[in-house]
Order: structure tokens, then sequence, then C-alpha cells
């Protein structure tokens, strides 16, 4: 199978590689075309985002106004804090060559002069390499006002990595906006859209690491041939980070559409001690989770997870074995999001915090069935009355685990099953090039 | 116009209202914590939610746009829930302290929950635990506790008072609000955010613990802080005013007041320095009189005096129905051209908000009611240097202390053979003066006011005197004050034994066999108003509780 985004092939996080390969021949092909004809291509070819809500690229480009004396801004959303979620860091360490020529083509497709990627704080590491490639790429003459001589174009743009301070919010995209401004990162009231109201107020379009890093193979390949992989309402690749329970745990890159089964027995190597599987968050922490016996079938796309009852997020399936205390899980899920909810809108701020008081009661032995349909109902007094989809996502687990595991939960706190400690996973895993290495 | 439908009504709207907006300008309240009608949206409490035909989720109130054709529900189940919710929400972590709280009677926290609130809580946690009793700045405390982080003293700072002092600070319902590193909240209009506050987190350190709401009266008023005129409530009990809160008036100050007006204009009225009755000076001490005597022996001394002899001094801080009379009484009673007011200006008090350098709050309307010399008659300047010429020999002041406009003139104010004031307060003029007549304050009478833009503004008694009829001037009264009852608080309080300066010279020109027959202020306006053609066609109704323009000449005396 093809590789569009984490391509097998050495050291191409390296320019000179990168180069061998063709790249920056896709940014030469889009620049002798007009920016609606990229656009157009991008629509086309059926790229959805791979930041979580998986919406349509090329539409969201076209938001973008043709008039306006406003300066545009692209934000490419690296912020990548959902638990379960580790794959736009592949893209940084590996192939962050094809990540600035996506951003390149994006620019131009949709008039800004300055992008900005946004990685979270924690990614030290990732931020240097993509700082790196960054350098090697504004020297070489594919970034920044030398482009005009290197591609022959009138058209050039800048590229900053912005470094997050620690705060999940900040991948949400008007608080990435606030954030990178250098203000509080609280979401904004939306309408207006950052198509019209971005980044200080200028029409922006925000997208995620690995949706952009679509983009050249798709100029260069051509909408058809993208169009063709996987399912074609959701087409491409998917990067899926696979961890909890399972042998392999890592990042594996499938066409869309692949069963969800195959991603964990196949490509991830089963379950440790082939226990069984009691549970499955296909998308990331905030997406709902499925019951081991829902997942026979289930195909990774946006319209098939849908159909399936829950959605594909970023693509992170968080695997967990019989012997898992899903009370525990929760209250973990559910202590994230009280942690991480900005505190400005009432239910979400207030909220977040209750579902964890009464799960940590729950796990302390003190709960009873009642907060079962509490838990329930509190989540449900979150979802849709909030400021951002932080609510949402803090609502979901809670709301369908203990709905799709109600008698697991109901056994639970009458204190009828006993558990063990639930395994540890960890699913860090050595960069290609030691840090001390990279030269600045 | 176009038109939208709430509940079943439909309305018209202004293009580019929001639904809260276009609700409020046909009296349509849609329950609402963050919303401020002079504040930028923040959207962030999330009790506006309201139910909006073909819209996938329950919008905002306060931030959706209205449409055309817009079908919305405030009362609707889906509505109804998430309001619940919101109160539901915002109960849980609150502290409950109502029964200590300051704000409790015009909490919006407290009305929401009765009107909203399913009633009882499920919440059975430990709450979260926040800083109480901080002095957040000079005049203002803050209880963390009772923050419901709707940003509205924020958005004040930042976008009212323009000082960016306060900011919120950490996350989730950890959410606190706090200063800015070597900040504090002590911008001259720091005390609004009191006001704003829906809930009792921010209260006024002044006024903290000195009264529950509901045991006061409130009386709308103006500030006499300076010549902006801010439209006022002022709080009384036991007849002792409490504190001062700004009114809205959208021509004069918004919903706003300065710190100064708000602190320092209301406390002299119950001071131990007023003057308690007439003085008349014997043997060199002021000695109480009655009012008849003090009449008596003022029209006698005056009587004395040759016109030239006599200068009059009226105020910027009295009543234009004060200064129409003072301005009457010098012509026609005493015959002398000698006539002014004294201006008390600071440029460094005004400022571009609402602050003006004219330190009094009606130097307009002292003009217009003919406070000014005759022909060949003296000015202030001029009655200062004939005083220390000796050649003003009589001098009648009103409502303003002489040396505040030349303090050399001290040394020779004993120079003077007659000195009568009229003094709400003992100051540095009523030392060396003969006759002391009780002025009442400005929140003890009925009067107008004009301000710098030419306003013509009510005033009105919130605090009972000896001789004021509460029931005969229409006085606010609060749910304790029952007349008769042991709850009377009108009974229980300090009644000073003054009276408006109009009042003293209709008393004191029939003294001199003249028969002025003013009642009430609205007898000394109504003769204003056939007398003066800027005040053509007005009375107290028309003039109201936001006061009318006038169409004046000159209107910054400054
Ligand atoms: C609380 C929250 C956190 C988010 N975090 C991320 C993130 O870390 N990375 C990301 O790409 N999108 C994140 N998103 C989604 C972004 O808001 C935005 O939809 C996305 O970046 C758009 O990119 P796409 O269209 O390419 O998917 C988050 C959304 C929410 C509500
Ligand atoms: S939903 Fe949560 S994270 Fe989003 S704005 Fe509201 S409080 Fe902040
Ligand atoms: S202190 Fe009051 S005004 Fe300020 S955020 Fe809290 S509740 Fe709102
Ligand atoms: S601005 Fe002037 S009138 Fe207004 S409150 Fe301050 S002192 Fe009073
Ligand atoms: S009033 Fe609309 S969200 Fe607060």
């Amino acid at each position: 199978m093809e590789k569009i985004v984490l391509p097998d092939i050495k050291d191409f996080h390296k320019l000179e590689v990168y180069l061998q390969h063709g790249g920056y021949s896709a940014a030469k092909k889009a620049f002798g075309q007009s920016s609606d004809d990229i656009i157009d291509q991008v629509k086309r070819s059926g790229l959805r985002g791979r930041g979580g809500a998986a919406f349509l690229t090329g539409l969201k480009w076209s938001f973008m106004p043709k008039t306006t004396d406003k300066p545009k801004y692209l934000c490419v959303n690296g912020d990548e804090s959902e638990p379960g979620s580790f794959k736009d860091r592949q893209i940084f360490e590996y192939n962050p060559h094809q990540l600035i020529e996506g951003i390149i083509i994006t620019c131009y497709a949709i008039g800004a002069k300055v992008a900005y990627i946004y990685i979270r704080g924690e990614y030290h590491k990732w931020i240097k390499l993509m700082q790196k490639a960054l350098d090697d790429a504004y020297a070489a003459g594919y970034v920044g006002e030398k482009m005009k001589e290197k591609f022959g174009t009138d058209f050039y743009c800048d590229i900053y990595i912005h470094k997050g301070a620690g705060a999940y919010i900040c991948g949400e995209e008007s608080a990435l906006m606030n954030s990178i401004e250098g203000k509080r990162g609280y979401p904004r009231v939306k309408p207006p859209f950052p198509a019209q109201n971005g980044l200080w107020g200028c029409p922006t379009t925000i997208n995620n690491v690995e949706t952009i890093t679509n983009v050249p193979p798709i100029i260069n390949k051509g909408w058809e041939w993208f169009a063709s992989i996987g399912e074609p309402k959701h087409p491409g690749t998917i990067l899926f980070g696979v961890s909890g329970h399972v042998n392999k745990p890592g990042v594996y890159e499938l066409p869309s559409g692949t069963l969800l089964t195959d991603i964990i027995y196949n490509y991830a190597g089963g379950v440790p001690g082939n226990k069984k599987i009691l549970c499955v968050i296909p998308g990331g922490s905030s997406m709902p989770p499925l019951r081991g016996d829902q997942i026979e079938g289930v195909k990774m796309d946006a319209e098939s997870l849908k159909a399936a009852g829950s959605a594909i997020g970023t693509g992170g399936i968080m695997v967990m074995d019989e012997d898992t205390d899903l009370v525990k899980v929760l209250a973990r899920i559910a202590h994230f999001y009280h942690h991480e909810s900005c505190g400005q809108c009432t239910p979400c701020r207030e909220g977040t915090g209750w579902l964890e008081k009464i799960l940590k009661r729950l796990i302390a032995g003190k709960g009873s069935v009642s907060d079962l349909d509490l838990l329930i109902t509190v989540a449900n007094q979150i979802e849709g009355n909030t400021i951002c989809a932080l609510g949402e996502a803090a609502a979901w687990p809670v709301k369908f685990m203990v709905e799709r595991f109600r008698d697991y939960f109901e056994q639970r706190v009458s204190k009828e099953i006993s558990l063990p400690v639930a395994n540890k996973v960890h699913s860090m895993r050595h960069t290609a090039i030691p840090v001390e290495e990279i030269k600045h | 116009m176009p038109k939208i439908i709430i509940d079943g009504n439909e309305i018209e709207f202004k293009q580019g209202q929001t639904i809260i907006e276009a609700a409020k300008d046909h009296g349509i309240e849609i329950p609402h914590f963050c919303w401020h009608p002079k504040l930028s949206v923040s959207g962030n409490c999330r009790m506006c939610l309201v139910e909006v035909e073909k819209m996938p989720k329950l919008v905002i109130a306060c931030a959706t746009v209205a449409s055309e054709g817009m079908v919305v529900h405030t009362q609707s189940p889906k509505t109804i829930a998430a309001r619940n919710a919101v109160m539901e929400f915002l109960l849980i972590n609150h502290p409950l302290d109502c029964p200590i709280c300051d704000e409790a009677g015009e909490c919006k926290l407290q009305d929401y929950a009765y009107q909203h609130s399913i009633g009882e809580s499920r919440f059975v946690e430990e709450k979260v635990h926040k800083d109480k009793r901080v002095k957040i700045g000079p005049r203002v405390m803050f209880d963390a506790e009772r923050c419901i982080s709707c940003s509205r003293c924020i958005r004040f700072c930042d976008e009212i008072a323009k000082d960016s002092e306060l900011t919120f600070t950490r996350r989730g319902d950890r959410v606190t609000i706090t200063t800015f590193p070597g900040e504090e909240l002590d911008n001259p209009y720091s005390m609004n955010v009191v006001d704003i506050c829906p809930v009792g987190a921010l209260t006024n350190a002044d006024f903290r613990f000195k009264a529950r709401v509901w045991d006061m009266s409130h009386t709308n008023s103006i500030c006499i802080g300076c010549s902006r005129g801010c439209n006022i409530e002022i709080w009384v009990r036991n007849n002792e005013i409490l504190r001062l809160t700004p009114r809205h008036n959208e021509d004069v100050n918004s919903y706003w007041m300065c710190d100064h007006g708000r602190l320092n204009t209301f406390k002299f009225v119950n001071s131990e320095t007023r003057v308690n009755s007439p003085h008349i000076r014997k043997e060199g001490q002021l000695i109480r009189v009655s009012w008849d005597e003090a009449f008596a022996e003022a029209a006698s001394r005056l009587r004395t005096f040759g016109k030239d002899q006599i200068a009059v001094i009226g105020s910027a801080y009295a009543t234009c129905e004060d200064n129409y009379l003072v301005s009457k009484f010098a012509k026609n009673i005493l015959g002398t051209g000698n006539l002014d007011f004294i201006r008390h200006i600071d440029y460094s008090f005004a400022d571009d908000i609402l602050r003006k350098e004219d330190l009094t709050p009606n130097s307009l309307g002292a003009e217009l009611m003919g406070v000014k010399p005759l022909k060949n008659g003296l000015n202030v300047e001029e009655i200062i240097k004939s005083i220390k010429e000796g050649k003003i020999k009589a001098l009648y002041l009103i409502e303003d202390d002489i040396l505040t406009a030349d303090p050399e003139i001290e040394t020779y104010l004993a120079k003077l053979e007659l000195l009568i004031v009229h003094a709400a307060n003992f100051n540095q003029s009523t030392n060396f003066a003969d006759i002391v007549f009780p002025a009442a304050t400005y929140a003890e009478k009925n009067g107008t006011f004009i301000n710098f833009q030419g306003r013509l503004q009510r005033i009105r008694p919130a605090v009972a005197t000896i001789e004021v009829d509460r029931a005969l001037e229409g006085m606010a009264l609060s749910r304790l004050d029952k007349f008769g009852t042991k709850f009377d608080r009108w009974a229980q309080g300090k009644h000073f034994d003054a009276r408006a300066t109009w009042k003293i010279l209709t008393s004191l020109s029939n003294a001199f066999g003249s028969r002025w027959k003013y009642k009430m202020a609205e007898d000394v306006f109504d003769e204003m108003v056939s007398s003066i053609p800027e005040l053509k066609g007005l009375n107290y109704d028309i003039i109201g509780d936001l006061g009318v323009q006038l169409k004046l000449e000159k209107v910054n005396v400054v």
C-alpha cells in the first residue's frame, strides 16, 4: 500500500532526500495555476480535515474572501493534545518538508502571506525538528521572499512556528488564534467564523498538520488519484494512532475505511495475552466509546464510524481489554476535560468538575445507581450548550460510556466486580534523530 | 422594518441587532448574566440560550443577530431545560452565603434562581473553594467564591474605564479574576464593577454590611460632584444615606458614575458638622435660635446697609429654584446689583469619560437664573476686592465657602459688619458669620440643576428634615417603612432642622414685608418658567426622571 503522509523512505525528513523524491515540485506546479484551480482540485479530491471534525478542506478554503484589503492567514494546527492522539508529531519528525510544501501551496490557494504552525509546548523535541526543517527550507529558498526567485513567481509567504504553553484548549481553532495573538486561550463565540474574522480580525484558515501534509501529493498526482483511495466519502489515507492494550502500539498510515479489527489485530498485533476487548475509543478520548462487541465490521472513516455510533476524530484508537476498570478510565478522561476546560462558559466550567467528582466518588465505592443517571443528565446539560466543542468532548465519553456499559457500571457501583490494576502501556517511541544532533 | 417572532409575538428589529437587544426594545427580558448593553458581547454565561426554529442547537440570544422571519422560543421546553441547567451549574459551586451577602435582594443569581431553576440541587460533592474577602482595590472587595466568571468587570475596565486592571486567571472551575501584576483595581470608575457584577462577588468597600438592600428606600437624584450631573439613586435607611448608585441615562452618564461622585458627595448630609437650626453670633459665639428670631434679626440688620454696601453670592451647588430666589432677593428686596457666584474649576479632575472640570452641579443654572452682576454691579473678584477695601460691608453668602475663592479673604471677613451664610455644614465662612441659616442639602429638597450640556434635571428629597412632609413631597419608602409601626424607618433616624435656600429666602423676604407665596419648590419653578424664555412650557413632570435638554446660548460655563 502506498503511503502518502509518512512514506517509508529513509531520511525523508532531510531536505536533500525530500528533493530527490520530487520534493517541492507540487508547489512549482501549483504556482503555475490559478489559486481557484488549486482550491477546486482540493475540493474534488474529497480531502477532509484530520483535526477531528472531518470537514471538507477545499470547501473550507473557499470560504476565504477573495476581495479584502486585510491580510489573510493560515494557521496549521499541531497542538495535538487530545489523549490518544499522537500522529502529527510523526509528521514533524519524519516528513516536515511535505508539511512545509503543503503550507506554501495552501497559502497560495487562499491568498495568505503568513502561516503559523502552532505546536504544543510539550513537543520540545518536535518543535526543534520542525524548526530545523523550516530553517533549511528558508535557506534553500522554498519559504520566504526567496521563493520568488526559486519558483519564478510573484508569490511568496513566511512561516512561523508558534509554541503552545500547555493547554489542550489551544487546539480549538479560535483559542489557538487568541493564543497566537498573545491572549488567554479562550475559544471565541462563533459566528463570526475565522474565514471572516480570524487571526487579528483578519480572514484565516485553520487546518490540521496531517490535512495540510496531504496537499502536495494531491496537486502532484491529481485529485482523481486521491479520491480513489479508501472510502469515497472520506478518501485518502489516515494516520491511526493505536494505543492501549495492543501488542504493537504506534502510528499506522492506512487507507480510510480499513476495518477497525484489522488495525487492532493485524497491524497493531492484537491484544496482549489474547484477552478480550472490553472497549475501544476509535478517534481520541473525546469520541464515543464502542463496546468490544460493537467493533466487528466497523470501518475507519467518518461516515462508517458515524453509522456505528462514534466518530473518526483524530483517528486515535484506544483499546481496552477485559480487565480494564472502565470507571477509572472514565474518571481519568473526565479529569482531563475538567483540568483542561478553559472555564469560560458555565456548563463546561462547572459541569466538567461535577462529572469528575461523581466518578471519583464511584471509584471510592460511595456511589449508587442513581449517580449513573446523574452522570448522563449532567453530560446532557453540557452538550450543545457551550461556546466550543470541548463541552461535547467532555460530555460524550461519559454519556456514551455509561449508556453503552450500563450493566457494567451498575455492577461496578454495586461492587459486584472486583478488578485487577489496569495494565500500563507506554506508547512513547524514540525519535529518528537524536535532538542533540540538530544544529541551528 | 424587518420582523422576528418571539414567543408568538411579531416584533420589529433594527438591522444588526441581536435577539436580546430586539427583545429588550420591546420590553421582553431574556434572562442573562454576562450580557450588558454597554459592553462587548462575551457569550460566556449561556443563560440567554434560546431555541430558534431551523437552527440545529440552541443559540445565545446575546450574540445571535436577528434576521427577517426568525422564530424564537424563550419559553419552550428545550429553552427552559437549558436555562435550568445553567442555573444548576452556577449554583453547584456557589457558596450560597446570601444571608451575609450585600448583593442579596438585588442579585441576578438569586432572582433567576427563584424564577428559572428547579429549586433543588443534585450536587452532593465538596464545592470548589476560593479566596474570600480580597481587597482587590482601595474601594472594592472581591469574593471569588461568589464570582460566576461573567467577565463584566474585566470588560468594564478594558472598554469603559479604559484601564485594563482585571483579568481571569487559572482554568476550569478554578477560574478567578485577579488584577494584573503590580496593578490594583483603582481606576476613577472602579466602583461601577460593583453595580454591574451580577452577584455579590464585587462589593462596595464603603457600603459593605451597612444594610440589607430591601431595608433602604431609593430616590432618583443627580450627583453634585461635577457639572456632568450623573443621574443617581440615593439609598437611605433610618434617614441616613448609605450609598449612591448610578442611574441609567444614555444622554448624560449611561450606566456609570465616578468613584469620587459615589463616595464623596453624600457623607456631609449625615455629618456631625451639619448646621442644625438657625444660629446667631452672640458674644462671639454662634448660638442656636428660632427661625423667627433669625429672620427678624437678618431683616433688621440688612436694612441698615445701603445698596452699594451689600453683596450677594449665590451658589452653583444650589438648585435653580434657590438661585432664582437669590437673584430675586438681591434685586427686589436688597436692591443690589453686586451679585455673582463662585466658580469651582479644577482641570485636573476632568477626563474624557464623565468627569468635568467644573466641580459644581449647577453653574449654568445659576447663570440662567440671573445670578450675575447687574450693570455697574460687582462680580465675585470685585466683591472680594471691595470687601478688602472695606467698601462692601454686608455679605449674603449662599451655600458656599468664600475662602475657596480667595484664602486671603480670611483676614478681611472680620471687617465685614454683617455676614449672613446659608450653609448645610459649618465651614470656614460660617466661622465668621453673624447669622447662619441651616440649608437643606440636595438630598433633602426638590429642585433642578442644569448640567454642562444645558440639560435640566431634577433632584428629589431622599432624607427627611424636620419640616419636610414626606407624604406631601412624595418621598420614596422602603419595604419596611410602615407609618406608625416599629418598622417606621423614618421615625428612627436623625432629622435636621434645615430648609431649602429658596424657602429661607421666601420667609426672609416676607420679614421684609413682601408677599412671596412659594410653598413648594415647584411654585418657584412655575414662576421661573413664565419669566425665563429658555424654560418655556416646562414643568416637573415634563422634566421627569431623565431631564430635558434646554436650548441655551452658552453651554459650557468654563
Ligand atoms: C477542545 C478542542 C481541541 C482541539 N484540538 C485540536 C488539535 O490539537 N489539533 C487539531 O488539528 N485540531 C484540534 N481541534 C479541532 C480544531 O478546532 C479545528 O477544527 C481543526 O484544527 C481544523 O482542521 P481540519 O479542518 O484540518 O481538521 C480541537 C477542537 C477542540 C474543540
Ligand atoms: S466549552 Fe469549555 S473549553 Fe470551551 S469555551 Fe466553554 S469552558 Fe471553555
Ligand atoms: S466578579 Fe462579578 S462581574 Fe466580575 S466576573 Fe465575577 S461575577 Fe462577573
Ligand atoms: S462624573 Fe461628576 S457628576 Fe458624575 S459621578 Fe463623577 S462627580 Fe458625579
Ligand atoms: S447573556 Fe448571552 S451568554 Fe451570557
